[in-house]
């Protein structure tokens, strides 16, 4: 349907095709804030949260420092668990990939291990080290892992065989085609490993620092996490645990569309 | 003819060759560590798993979990469906629903726990509402790309044939797009058991989760390993099963690996 024909389903009205979009878009989230506020209000009960005192709970736990601060503590967690799992996932990855009698060997045990949440050997780091930050990268790094190998051996054994055999008639040393050759054809699968990842790993930290605050009696790990669960267990206060809510998908909203820009400029070649 | 059935058992032989090195290994670490609270051999965990496994505790658990899970993608799936079946074919409502969907979709179901915990307390609600929010989005959106991809001319087709507009959704447009739903629901599955250890640690008096959490703070490492292996078990056999289901509905369609 071409712009006049649209226009013209409007009753001959010019309506601009972006603004109603945006006035679409707006509708439906709108209306719902607008009932929740107004329904929020009518109980008359002040543990009900509405999005009026969100928005003031939120400028409180922006304004003391509190909530960038768990914020920022859960990243850095997520990060080092991020790098661990990229530095052994993706050498293993291209091994894998590149080598049919590794990937044989190794794959089992990938393929054994995948099934099991993260979250489900946080029994295990809680009792290997702790409730405190190694624990919670251990988890991270488990979290992230398995995206990170299965896409990088996916891209490694895209490659073009043609490329690859070109390099074997150069006489090209294994090693130094999986570097020249392997790693920048599978470069688009592992940045896509790599995002799939990032998203994994929030999740898990976000359940992490939930369960060690659950289970460890707010043992004072930090992170948003636990900070959520002591808005929970000691302080009920609804409103703040929402404002955490908004900043664990903003968190992730912001994660996700970073590393696909850094994907776009490191590899301007891709479409994705 | 051997030959061949040698072929077809030599993964299963490599399998086991791998997992073999895999005990091997944990038993002398184990061994070396002299802890059985820290790191118990793979015959301790074993024998746990036997004892779970007698006494029916473990399919108790398991049993639970898994029902949790199949009501929770069964009400997602309720959801999700007709939903993105209409989003996909309607523009308008699309644009209606989409920036709710974007708002909600980047906040884990996980993090929806504090508040869950609040409004239904510790019990089954709890981790079926925050597994049916985390099964939820993967079939939605799966869903609305599966009806995006339906080749148009074949609702065309249909359509110069006289084929009214309930007939074309039910006879081309849900058949065209049955792959991609069955995809989508392997990753709701997939997303969903994700969730229910989480839910379950925290927040429920039984399932796998409770009995991982219950088992680790009675230090007793045997059985806390025995559960971890029944959830990657199950969670293995789902797949499985969601793939055979994709299977027997849309045999025409090549078995996909999700990039997950």
């Amino acid at each position: 349907m071409n712009g006049a024909a649209r226009r013209m389903r409007h009753g001959g009205w010019r309506v601009n095709g972006a603004a109603v979009r945006a006035a679409r878009g707006l509708a439906l989230p709108v209306a719902l804030l607008v009932l929740w506020q107004v329904w929020g209000t009518a109980l008359h009960n002040v543990r009900m949260p509405v999005p009026t005192h969100v928005v003031t709970a939120a400028i409180d736990l922006v304004g003391s420092g509190e909530l960038p601060l768990a914020i920022l503590q859960s990243l850095s967690r997520v990060f080092m668990g991020f790098a661990v799992a990229a530095v052994i996932g993706v050498p293993l990855g291209l091994l894998m990939g590149s080598f049919a009698s590794v990937e044989r060997n190794v794959d089992p045990l990938v393929e054994s291990f995948r099934p099991i949440a993260a979250i489900a050997i946080l029994p295990l780091a809680i009792l290997w080290l702790g409730t405190g930050t190694s624990a919670a990268v251990m988890i991270v790094a488990y979290a992230a892992f398995f995206p990170i190998v299965i896409n990088t051996v996916a891209g490694a054994k895209g490659v073009n065989a043609t490329l690859l055999r070109a390099a074997a008639t150069m006489g090209l040393p294994r090693l130094r085609t999986i570097r020249t050759v392997v790693v920048p054809a599978a470069l688009p699968a592992i940045g896509v490993g790599l995002r799939i990842a990032m998203g994994v790993a929030w999740t898990a930290i976000v359940a992490a620092e939930l369960a060690v605050g659950a289970k460890a009696g707010g043992g004072g790990s930090g992170g948003i996490g636990q900070m959520m669960f002591v808005f929970y267990a000691y302080s009920i206060e609804l409103n703040r645990i929402i404002v955490c809510m908004i900043a664990v998908g903003l968190v992730a909203l912001v994660l996700d569309r970073l590393l696909r820009a850094a994907m776009r400029l490191s590899m301007p070649w891709t479409a994705s | 003819m051997p030959q061949a059935r040698l072929r077809g058992a030599l993964p299963v032989l490599r399998y086991v060759r791998t997992m073999a090195v895999f005990f091997i290994v944990w038993a002398i670490v184990a061994r070396w560590t002299g802890n059985a609270i820290l790191l118990p051999s793979p015959l301790a965990v074993f024998g746990a798993l036997v004892d779970l496994a007698r006494d029916l505790e473990l399919f108790l658990h398991a049993g639970i979990s898994f029902g949790r899970m199949l009501v929770s993608i069964a009400v997602g799936a309720l959801l999700a469906i007709p939903l993105g079946l209409a989003m996909g074919l309607s523009r308008t409502l699309d644009q209606l629903v989409d920036p709710l969907i974007e708002i909600l979709r980047p906040i884990s179901g996980i993090a929806w726990i504090p508040l869950a915990l609040f409004i239904f307390g510790i019990g089954n609600a709890l981790p079926v509402f925050i597994m049916t929010y985390a099964g939820f989005f993967p079939i939605l959106l799966g869903t609305i790309a599966g009806v995006r991809g339906v080749d148009r001319r074949l609702i065309d087709a249909a359509r110069t044939m006289g084929v009214p507009q309930r007939t074309i959704v039910t006879r081309v447009v849900v058949p065209a797009a049955l792959p991609s739903l069955m995809v989508a629901l392997r990753l709701g599955v997939a997303s969903s058991w994700t969730a229910v250890v989480a839910a379950e640690l925290i927040g429920a008096p039984s399932g796998l989760g409770y009995a991982v959490e219950w088992y680790r703070e009675l230090l007793a490492t045997p059985q806390v390993m025995s559960f971890i292996a029944m959830i990657g078990v199950l969670g293995y056999l789902c797949d499985l099963g969601v793939r055979a289901l994709a299977r027997g509905f849309t045999p025409w369609a090549r078995d996909t690996r999700a990039g997950a």
